[in-house]
Formats: C-alpha cells, structure tokens, sequence
C-alpha cells in the first residue's frame, strides 16, 4: 500500500505526461501561449514601462501570472468536467482513498502545467526578448513563492468551478467571460492605474490581482513601486489575500467534489448518454 | 453461513417517484447472486444503494457488517465495483491504470498475473479508449478484482456483447473465486451465473430463489389444445384427464405445452407490473 500522498504525486505525473503525449491542444497551448509572448515582445518589449523597465519584463509579469491564473480556472475546470462527463471521478470515488489521491493528482498535474508553462516562456524571453531576469536572491525568492501561492490560490477554487460544470463545453462557456474581465481589471496586462479607481479596488478582492502584483515585486526594480496602488509594495497584503483564497478553496472544493460524485452514479451517467 | 450482503425493507424515492418499494436481499459468502429484472425495475439503484453511491429513504442495508453510507476507506478496500459502461481514463494505458488502481489496495494482484488471465497481456501497453467493447468490459472486471475484493459488484456487465464474447465473459465470472452480487435483464445469463436469483418488478422483490425454485415458482400456465377448442391452465395433466373422460377416449389432436421459464419470466414480470 502505498501514502496517499506519493499516490496522488504518481497519478499527477501519469495524467500530466498523458496530457503531454496525447493532447493536442496541451501542446498547442504551450507552443501558441509562449509564441504570442514572444511576437508581442519582439514587437514592442523594446519601449520603456516606466520606472526604468523595459515593456518586455512587464509583459513576462503578466504573463505570467495570466498562465497562473487561466490554468488553475480555466483549463482545471475543464479538465475535471471530463474526468467527470468520462466517469473517472466515479472510479476513483469507488476505491479507497480516491478522492484525496485525485484531488492530489490533479493538484499536481496543474502545478506541472504551470511550471513547464512559465519556465519556457521566461526562458525564450530572456534569451529572445531582453526580459531582465529577477535581479537577486531576495527577488528569485519573492518570485518562488509568489508562483506556489499563486497556483495555490487558484487550483482549489478551479476544482470547485469544475465540480459544479455539467460538462466541459459549457465549462468553457461559462467561465471564459469572467477570467477574461478578471484579467483586465487586474492589471497584469493593462496598468492598474490607467482604469478607475472604483475597478482597482474590485480587482483588489481576487488573487489574480495580488498574484501580478508580488511577481512584479520580484522582476521590477524598487523604483517601479511608484507605479502601484499603494506607491510601494504590499507583499504581506499579497501573501494574506491569497493564502485567504488557498483555504476558502481547500474547504469547498473537496466538499464539492464528493458531493457532485455523490450525485453522478453510473444511472445518472446513461442516463445522460441516452 | 454468514451473510455479505443483508437488506430489508429498502427504499428509495427521487422526488414522488418510489424507485424501491421495499427490498429485501441477503447475499451469503461465496455464492453469486443475480439481481434479474427490466430496464427500470430498480437493478443499478440497489447496486448504488449498496456501493455507498446513494443513500436510501428507508430501510436497513449492510455490506460486509457496515452500513454502505458510513464504508470508509478500509471498508471499500474490501469491494470491488463494475458499474455500467465505463469509459473513464481513454487515454491512460492499460497496464498504468491497472497499476495504479492497485496501489490504493493493501494486498493486491500482481497486474501482469491478472492480465493474462483476462487475456489482456497483449493490450498492456495499449491505451484504454482503443480497447474494444469486450476488451474494455474485461479491464473493467480486472480493476473491479485488482484489490482481492470479498463482495464483487457487477452491473449489467454483458450488455452489449455479441453471443461469443458473452460466453466468454460468463466463463471468466464463474472463475473468479469470490462473492459476486450482479444485476441483469438477461435471464439465461442469471442462470448462468447465479446460485441464486431475486427477480426485481417496478421496485419491488417478485420473487426470490434457486434458478430451479424461481422455474418452479414462477411458472405460467400451460396451453391445452384439441380440435374441440383452447384453454390455459396451471394444472394440465388434470384437465387432459378430463378432456379424456368427456370424449370417453382419445382426445382428437390433443397437445399440451409448457411455457419456457424464459416465457414464465416474462409473463410474470407482466403480472407483477400489471
């Protein structure tokens, strides 16, 4: 018998290398995500982003968090409504410890995506694009764990959203608007600055916002500060608002998920394929 | 012997719909126990019911001495579950899944073994979404048996298959070496297979017996024709002693038949539904 932990690592890997073998799309996100980065910094990373940045670097923050956040709640809810549309959840539901080992593994295989995702495109802008790498250990530091509790805060509440899809389709239907406004407002592509205030003070509630801000902590230097809501940095605000997320999440989402599984029995499932 | 499975008086409403009407059931160690009735009669909820899946409006269930609503992980390491057409993990090989469903069972079979004997050890490498019907049916049996289960659930398991492979499948259930309870709309396959038949009507138990008891037991009437006329009875000897008498010798064109347990079957289940 094996921990439920390193089971649930064992199933992440196998989902995420099936992922990679297999899905096309997997792929295709990886190759066009980083490939429009690197065409829009090509194009106009070279102008300054004030506060001595180039626009190359403030575009590799908003991407990044932009992968962050669109992976934990837009492709895990996607991802989970298949695995319940295909029965998978109802499997694993059936054996011992299943639904902590799935709930792990899909954990796993998102912060997988994740970090294949941002370790390429970070890659290819630094050597193609001039993107300035974290300048020290302290700043490497703050970037680390900006992007755990980042994904953190994000992959549980991807789990509820995915607990409560009827089935992908409408899964991406329903929450392509919403992230898409989330990402906006939140000033990870667009300076917060340049929207009301009244939009910056709604961004300010979710983790996407707080998540651009502390990785902007880690790539720009002291100066850019000036540039932000509050004229400096909030990294323990930013720790606080997603640590907040992260538990709300780890709360609902298992919940959810046995609740949902409760409800979709093998009667249900014909049912539906009638 | 003791007792796996014991239900009495379970019952199940969605809504105002009753579903089950008053179950009684009682699954001994060893024996295979067919659930036969039509589509709709209440097969898969029982089975649900009693897998922990669903919770019943009433009545006493145990599987295995626990009440299936409070089976924790020990007591589901001790079952196996086949639901209905499963097609969960497409892209997973066959072996990986195999494997992984294993390591959430303390003693399991080695998945090489239980391969070949499923006559899947060619397909170990092949992805589980290009398995055929009969091929996929076989899988699904194998992670229902990985854990050494006591009590294995099998729903409808042939259902779909053409005469060879449901032959074939028949052979592989007889020789698994545990207490299976299964449900069916097939009564030859019930025969087949089952120590013990419970038919299920519209929610409630019609009758319940040794494949022989249930032909005794449910038996419909004969037909008695001569050139004289037509009649149905239960008691055919009597009357064609009577028929005799009347024409004080033979009776012209005389010729009895007894209905087929499968016309039994049938025109029980139309009586218990009427």
């Amino acid at each position: 018998m094996n921990g439920t932990l390193s089971l649930g690592v064992r199933r992440g890997l196998i989902e995420q290398g099936t992922l990679l073998r297999d899905r096309k799309e997997a792929i295709g996100q990886l190759v066009g995500g980083v490939g429009v980065f690197l065409l829009l910094a090509l194009w106009m990373g070279g102008n300054p982003a004030g506060g001595g940045v180039s626009m190359a670097t403030f575009m590799a923050v908003g991407f990044t968090a932009f992968i962050v956040f669109s992976t934990g709640v837009n492709s895990l809810p996607l991802l989970i409504a298949a695995d319940r549309e295909e029965g998978a959840l109802l499997r694993l539901r059936a054996l011992p410890r299943g639904i902590p080992v799935y709930v792990t593994g899909r954990a796993v295989s998102v912060l997988c995506q994740i970090l294949l995702q941002v370790a390429v495109m970070l890659l290819a802008g630094v050597l193609v694009a001039g993107v300035r790498p974290p300048a020290s250990p302290q700043a490497w530091l703050t970037f680390g764990w900006a992007l755990v509790l980042g994904a953190l805060s994000v992959v549980p509440i991807g789990a509820a959203l995915g607990a409560m899809m009827s089935n992908p389709k409408s899964a991406a239907l329903v929450l392509g608007l919403p992230s898409m406004v989330l990402m906006l407002i939140s000033g990870v592509m667009i300076p917060v600055r340049m929207l009301p205030e009244v939009v910056g003070r709604i961004a300010q509630v979710f983790p996407l916002y707080w998540e651009g801000h502390a990785l902007r902590a880690a790539f720009l230097p002291q100066s850019a500060a000036a540039a932000e809501l509050g004229g400096t940095w909030q990294l323990g605000t930013a720790a606080t608002v997603m640590g907040v997320w992260t538990i709300a999440g780890m709360v609902l989402a298992p919940w959810l998920l046995r609740k949902v599984t409760r409800e979709e029995s093998g009667t249900r499932q014909a049912e539906r394929r009638i | 012997m003791d007792a796996v499975v014991n239900v009495r008086g379970l019952r199940m409403s969605y809504g105002p719909h009753e579903v089950l009407r008053g179950i009684d059931l009682e699954v001994r160690r060893g024996e295979t126990v067919a659930l036969l009735g039509p589509n709709g009669a209440g097969k898969t909820t029982t089975l649900e019911v009693l897998e922990g899946f669903r919770l019943p409006s009433a009545g006493e269930v145990e599987v295995l001495g626990v009440d299936p609503a409070r089976g924790d992980d020990a007591w589901r390491a001790r079952i196996g579950v086949v639901l209905q057409n499963w097609r969960d993990h497409p892209r997973w090989q066959v072996e990986k899944l195999l494997g992984h469903v294993a390591a959430h069972y303390p003693n399991p079979w080695r998945t090489g073994e239980l391969l070949d004997a499923l006559g899947l050890s060619g397909k170990a490498t092949a992805k589980v979404g290009q398995l055929s019907g009969g091929q996929r049916r076989r899988l699904d049996v194998a992670l229902g048996v990985v854990g050494r289960p006591e009590l294995l659930f099998l729903d409808e398991p042939t259902t779909g298959f053409d005469p060879e492979a449901r032959r074939e499948f028949h052979d592989l259930v007889r020789g698994l070496d545990t207490t299976i309870l299964l449900t069916t709309h097939d009564l030859a396959e019930a025969e087949r297979l089952a120590d013990r038949i419970t038919v299920l009507v519209e929610g409630h138990v019609a009758v319940s017996g040794t494949p022989a008891e249930l032909a005794a037991a449910v038996r419909a009437p004969s037909r008695v024709r001569w050139r004289g006329g037509c009649e149905l009875t239960d008691d055919p000897s009597r009357l064609a002693w009577e028929l005799h008498q009347r024409y004080g010798g033979p009776v012209p064109d005389l010729e009895i038949r007894r209905p087929t347990l499968e016309e039994s079957y049938l025109s029980l289940i139309d009586r218990s539904a009427a």
